[in-house]
């Protein structure tokens, strides 16, 4: 074990000894970071349909119907005097009590952004929609009494009569992950794929013709140690880069990841399974252009078939199955599960379990190829 | 008597069409420095990898201090592996160097440390202890190839051309390495195709050609397998085949033919005297001759006469 510990370590320290790890580990994460972060800009504190309403009513009404509004799905602000910025505000006139009071018509203001998430919109707007449906019908019960004292009072028979359920389809999605805790993932995982495929591949790559994995087993150390080794390295290769971004993430883009725990499995699975595919790329390319083709080239298109950059759940269902294909897609879906839908283990283990049998093929074609001579 | 540390019989191996070793035997006593001579193709390689367990799919044995070395794992503690290539991490320095190598061993960290300093200064590297290796010369490389060897402080030290690609300068500093490893009490086998530096610093020297042991002994003992002849190189802008020709022609008689190449030919002469006639005959047959040259006895000649052909790279 010991041995296995002394050939992983020293690929990472070689890693991080590289003049471009700098570059690559944190420059152009975050450059990715700053450029999808942007695309999805505005959006992530607009995923829980936020709604401001601007309640100028000088009686009772306007605050009762604010009330109406709330919902677990919307986050609500009640102000008296309008904001600069806001995503969508609906206004209540000052004479809001007034004209219910002599049953005239009357026409509430929704402003929207025109950044504002079209999804979050439509929920918000369902749900004022179903607050003046329930208004509507508690006045009509209201009007025959006309008791307003009666109809305030929180014992009142008459209040909330009216119930609006909402129910979706199964499956689905009411949600678009998005804003640094989707493109942050994202990246990390995009990068965990770049950085243990062309360092790992490259420095397996390297040893085999410098003969070093020759020389050692010149040592005591069996080849099962050496191919060991060799995978550790890869993966704490992985867990490093993972590391760098996660702390990032946190320290400027309050990241959050749902479950600490999962996320961390869910990075490790997925590396295990990646640092398997260097040593296959860096044990059957004998060139580093190659393996730097292949690796950036791999990287990529496992990041954009996996949803890395783009939420997998808005790509149209062909190309969603296809995704399938990717590691990334089922770690995404990880993430998006924990971070968005507020899933648990229950509901990511098969996805952990196919990461290992990716892992299982990957590591089958490296033992196969791995070879200590050209 | 000294004690056998090495013993390798018959070790066989092929690539294919191609016979690397064949019935390759050899034994080695502690403390010796055994130079193998061999040129290009011989089989050193094929043979230190074989020692080394990093080649498979051979015939023959090897015990090492009377144990089969093939298989006890262990014993590699004790045998140090000096390959032909510069197998080492060119971004670390030579110091991290020794420390990852050594560090494959069981050998307490402290300890260690002490052992690749000392080491570092045996070689000469000291003043560039901590600077990535990529920055050396050929020569310093070449040093830091054997310290690494050495850091577990083998008892048997196998060394595949340790002196090959360097000037004469850092190839003389090589050699008295060795020479100290030797006088130390490690028993050494290096392969080299420089007739030079067996003759310079080994107690025995075996030379090879194909896979085989043509001849082992001391210096001396070798030499005497050419006898006291004087030998003439003869060189020029002739094929091995009108050189043989014209020879052919000749009586011969008190004359050895010990190599024909394309423009160099090695002669062996038991009577001096009879050097001029030969001499006369190549002349009167127009054979280009560019340069002669008489020389005594020497490991040269043995090698000539055991493999047909000169050591050159
Ligand atoms: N991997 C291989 N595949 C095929 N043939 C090989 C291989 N390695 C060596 N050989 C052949 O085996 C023979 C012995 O090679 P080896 O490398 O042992 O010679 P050597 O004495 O070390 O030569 P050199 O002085 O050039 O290093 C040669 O004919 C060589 O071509
Ligand atoms: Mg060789």
């Amino acid at each position: 074990m010991k041995k296995i510990w002394h050939i992983g370590y020293l690929d990472l320290k070689l890693m991080v000894k590289d003049k471009a790890f700098f570059f690559w580990v944190l420059v152009f994460p975050l450059v990715f970071i700053l450029i999808f972060g942007n695309l999805f800009r505005g959006s992530k504190t607009d995923t829980k349909a936020s709604l401001i309403v601007l309640n100028q009513d000088k009686g009772k009404w306007g605050a009762y119907f604010s009330e109406k509004l709330k919902s677990p799905g919307i986050e609500l602000a009640v102000t008296k005097s309008e904001p600069k910025d806001y995503f969508r505000m609906l206004v209540i006139p000052a004479d809001f009590s007034l004209k219910i009071e002599k049953r005239a018509a009357q026409t509430l203001l929704l402003k929207k952004d025109e950044d504002a998430n079209m999804q979050a919109g439509a929920v918000a707007e369902t749900r004022i929609a179903q607050a003046i449906v329930k208004l509507i019908s508690e006045l009509i019960i209201y009007g025959n009494h006309r008791d307003i004292k009666a109809f305030f009072d929180s014992r009142s028979p008459y209040r909330d009569l009216v119930r609006v359920r909402t129910r979706l389809p199964r499956d689905t999605i009411a949600k678009i992950p998005s804003g640094f805790d989707h493109v942050i993932p994202g990246i990390l995982i995009q990068f965990v794929m770049m950085m243990v495929l062309l360092y790992g591949g490259i420095s397996v790559m390297e040893d085999r013709k410098r003969r070093v994995l020759a020389r050692i087993l010149y040592s005591s150390a069996s080849f099962a140690e050496l191919f060991a080794g060799k995978f550790l390295g890869r993966v704490l290769m992985g867990l490093l880069q993972s590391a760098i971004l996660i702390t990032g993430g946190k320290l400027f883009f309050h990241l959050n990841l749902g479950n600490i725990f999962i996320s961390f499995l869910n990075i490790l699975v997925f590396t295990l399974a990646m640092a398997c595919l260097s040593i296959f790329i860096g044990s059957v390319l004998k060139k580093e252009e190659l393996i730097v083709g292949v690796s950036v080239l791999l990287a990529n298109m496992f990041s954009a078939l996996g949803g890395c950059w783009w939420p997998a759940e808005i790509v149209p269902p062909a190309f969603r199955t296809l995704g399938m294909i990717s590691p990334a897609y089922w770690a995404m879906d990880v993430f998006h599960k924990i971070i968005f839908f507020g899933k648990g283990f229950a509901a990511i283990w098969p996805n952990l379990l196919l990461l290992l049998a990716f892992t299982a093929v990957f590591m089958a074609l490296a033992l196969r190829f791995f070879k200590i001579n050209e | 008597m000294q004690q056998t540390i090495l013993e390798i019989k018959n070790l066989s191996k092929s690539y294919g069409e191609t016979i690397a070793l064949a019935n390759f035997s050899l034994s080695l006593k502690k403390g010796e420095v055994l130079g193998l001579l061999g040129p290009n193709g011989a089989g050193k390689t094929t043979l230190i990898s074989i020692l080394s367990g990093t080649l498979r799919d051979f015939t023959g044995s090897a015990s090492f201090k009377g144990q089969d070395l093939f298989s006890d794992r262990r014993l590699k503690n004790l045998i140090g592996i000096v390959p032909q290539e510069m197998a080492f991490y060119e971004d670390l320095g030579a110091l991290e160097n020794l420390m990852f190598w050594g560090g494959l061993y069981d050998i307490p960290k402290k300890e260690l440390k002490r052992r690749a300093l000392e080491l570092l200064a045996v070689v000469e590297l000291s003043a560039r202890a901590k600077e990535p290796i990529k920055k050396f010369s050929g020569g310093m490389k070449r040093r830091l190839n054997i310290a690494i060897g050495l850091v577990h402080q083998p008892e048997l030290l196998l060394l595949d051309e340790p002196t090959v690609g360097i000037d004469v300068q850092a190839k003389v500093n090589i050699l008295d390495i060795i020479r100290n490893i030797g006088q130390q009490g490690t028993s050494v086998v290096f392969t080299t195709h420089q007739l030079s530096e067996v003759e310079q610093i080994c107690s025995r020297i075996a030379i090879m050609d194909k896979g085989v042991v043509l001849a082992e002994g001391t210096l001396a003992e070798l030499i005497r397998i050419v006898g006291e002849k004087e030998i003439v190189e003869v060189s020029g802008e002739f094929s091995a085949d009108a050189f043989s020709a014209i020879i052919r022609q000749s009586d011969g008689n008190g004359m050895e033919i010990l190599s024909v190449t394309d423009n160099q030919a090695h002669l062996a002469f038991a009577d001096s005297e009879r050097i001029p006639a030969m001499m006369q005959h190549l002349f009167k047959h127009h054979l280009p001759i560019s340069d002669l040259k008489i020389k005594s006895p020497n490991l040269e000649a043995v090698f000539l006469k055991m493999t047909g052909r000169s050591l050159r790279d």
